[in-house]
């Protein structure tokens, strides 16, 4: 059975359930891969699909046409100001604005296609770009005072975690934005807006077999820890088998689902 | 309490020596005397709607409309807001009114309070350019600088949910300062409203701070409001009296919402 531990979100508590996740942890094998892929070859998909934790919480429902905005930008700018921070002390506000500025270069350049997030913030007016850095330095603090609190070694993550389905044409995706190294194993930290939903639990799971999946040697974290400031709370699941198969079975339902609505939209 | 002719971060910083240990025992005990609140008040079961409570509710003290209700007043408001995000993000500001809804529009394109500034007439229109000016430059001489080394956040959203999901409390707090890892208190929060300071703007007040409380388990230094009517600022060091207080001031709410629906 997959459990789901919740907390208050303090650093004690924090610290405790990095301190308590469990050490014997749930490894992938071949079989596991070619397993999952033949359920995903076997869900028809016009064209590639790409799932998240999102998506699996959302039932597989469509999403809205996606676009950028002071919000959406605000993890990838908060994110990257973070390990900024981190190499080369300076305060969060010159960090978000020299990412900014990084992302405008790029633009100017002719390196960012459109559609991304450079090719945008290159659009905006001065008063928007201004918001854009004020929820940057909002996501860069709300991280920082989270991971300040912690007492193992602990980074930014580099990027989300992907992995590509052989032959099922699909993309999983998992979220993370702090990676917390112990002696026995890594633990994958996501910080999320809001309160957590009935659905946060299945969002969990799935971030968690994703980055199993896309662990070298298929090891999945100690524990994937979904941290909600907004509302205090932390949720936690562990990086048991029960767990990872969990959240496969959530993203292939999810992928069925998907095919689901597009057939009956097709309609 | 009196207004203090002194500039906001001033205020919050205030005398470094005298700030107490923090207090990370408050919270729990908080919790648990609202949530008995809220099982005495609406009892165990679910209900179809959560009965929510914000700092606006706070504000008119459980009153469902007040003047300052208006369309009109909501959109001063969300502009002074803005621009104020602007001012801590340290965004060089020519003109506050299109600063200001320029980000609005880019924050929140479809919000239909937007639709209501597009439909004013030329007289209206500069009457609330004047207006959201005249907010603006008595925030400015009011505010003074805010270092970014004290972490300025703005606009922090705090949501906390009570008999299991029977009541919403929602805040949104206009700026916050410090960090909750220091050996003392060290946040400190401000609200800005656009309208003169009253009764209301002291529940505002002690309402952050309990939020704030709920939210990180740690009792904040002190909160504050700034009013860019009237260039008041009023400010309270926050200890468990205030925070007991504050929470005299939901179940008040709560009670009276409970009656009414």
């Amino acid at each position: 059975m997959s459990t789901l531990v919740q907390r208050r979100l303090t650093a004690r508590d924090v610290n405790e359930l990095i301190a308590d996740a469990p050490t014997d942890v749930a490894m992938v094998s071949e079989d596991h891969r070619a397993s999952l892929a033949s359920r995903f070859r076997a869900v028809p998909a016009d064209e590639h699909r790409r799932l998240d934790a999102w998506m699996v919480e959302q039932a597989g429902r469509p999403p809205g046409p996606f676009a950028w905005s002071p919000t959406t930008a605000r993890r990838i700018l908060g994110n990257n100001a973070l390990r900024r921070v981190l190499a080369t002390p300076d305060t969060i506000l010159n960090a978000v604005r020299d990412e900014v500025a990084d992302q405008l270069l790029r633009a100017v350049k002719g390196y960012a296609r459109p559609g991304s997030l450079g090719h945008w913030l290159a659009g905006v007016a001065h008063p928007v770009l201004g918001l854009i850095t004020a929820e940057a330095v909002n996501w860069a603090t709300q991280g920082l005072d989270v991971a300040e609190g912690v007492e193992a070694t602990w980074r930014v993550a580099s990027s989300d975690a992907y992995y590509d389905v052989a032959g099922g044409r699909t993309t999983l995706r998992g979220r993370r934005d702090l990676v917390v190294d112990t002696d026995d194993g890594s633990l994958v930290i996501r910080i999320r807006s809001g309160q957590p939903g009935k659905s946060a639990g299945p969002g969990l799971r799935s971030d968690l077999v994703v980055a199993t999946l896309a662990h070298p040697d298929g090891l999945a974290p100690r524990r994937y820890l979904g941290l909600w400031p907004d509302a205090g709370l932390i949720l936690g699941v562990d990086g048991t088998m029960e767990n990872v198969r969990a959240g496969a079975r959530d993203f292939v339902r999810t992928a069925v689902a998907q095919r689901r609505h597009t057939l009956a939209r097709a309609a | 309490m009196e207004p203090v002719p002194e500039l906001l971060s001033e205020v919050l910083r205030g005398d470094r020596t005298r700030r107490p240990r923090r207090d990370l025992d408050a919270a729990a005990g908080l919790r648990a005397v609202l949530e008995d609140h809220v099982f005495a008040l609406f009892g165990g079961g679910r209900h179809e709607s959560p009965v929510a409570v914000s700092s606006a509710t706070l504000r008119s003290g459980g009153q469902i409309l007040e003047l300052s209700d208006s369309a009109l007043s909501r959109a001063r408001g969300v502009l002074i807001s803005t621009v104020f995000r602007l001012l801590v993000a340290q965004v060089h500001v020519d003109d506050p009114f299109d600063a200001a809804l320029s980000a609005w529009r880019g924050e929140r394109p479809h919000d239909s309070l937007l639709d209501v500034l597009s439909h004013l007439d030329a007289d209206q229109c500069a009457r609330l350019r004047a207006d959201v000016s005249s907010h603006f430059n008595t925030l400015v001489r009011g505010l003074g600088p805010i270092p970014s080394s004290w972490r300025p956040r703005t606009s922090q959203r705090v949501r906390q949910l009570l008999g299991g999901g029977t009541v919403t409390l929602s805040d949104v707090i206009d700026l916050t300062v410090g960090s909750t890892h220091h050996e003392f208190a060290n946040i400190a929060l401000v609200d800005v409203t656009t309208s003169p300071l009253g009764a209301g703007a002291e529940r505002v007040m002690r309402y952050h701070a309990l939020m704030q409380t709920l939210r990180t388990s740690v009792v904040p230094l002190r909160t504050s409001i700034f009013s860019s009517a009237t260039g008041e600022l009023w400010t309270l060091d926050v200890d468990r009296e205030l925070l007991m207080r504050s929470m005299d001031d939901v179940v008040t709410i709560l009670a009276r919402l409970g009656e009414s629906s």
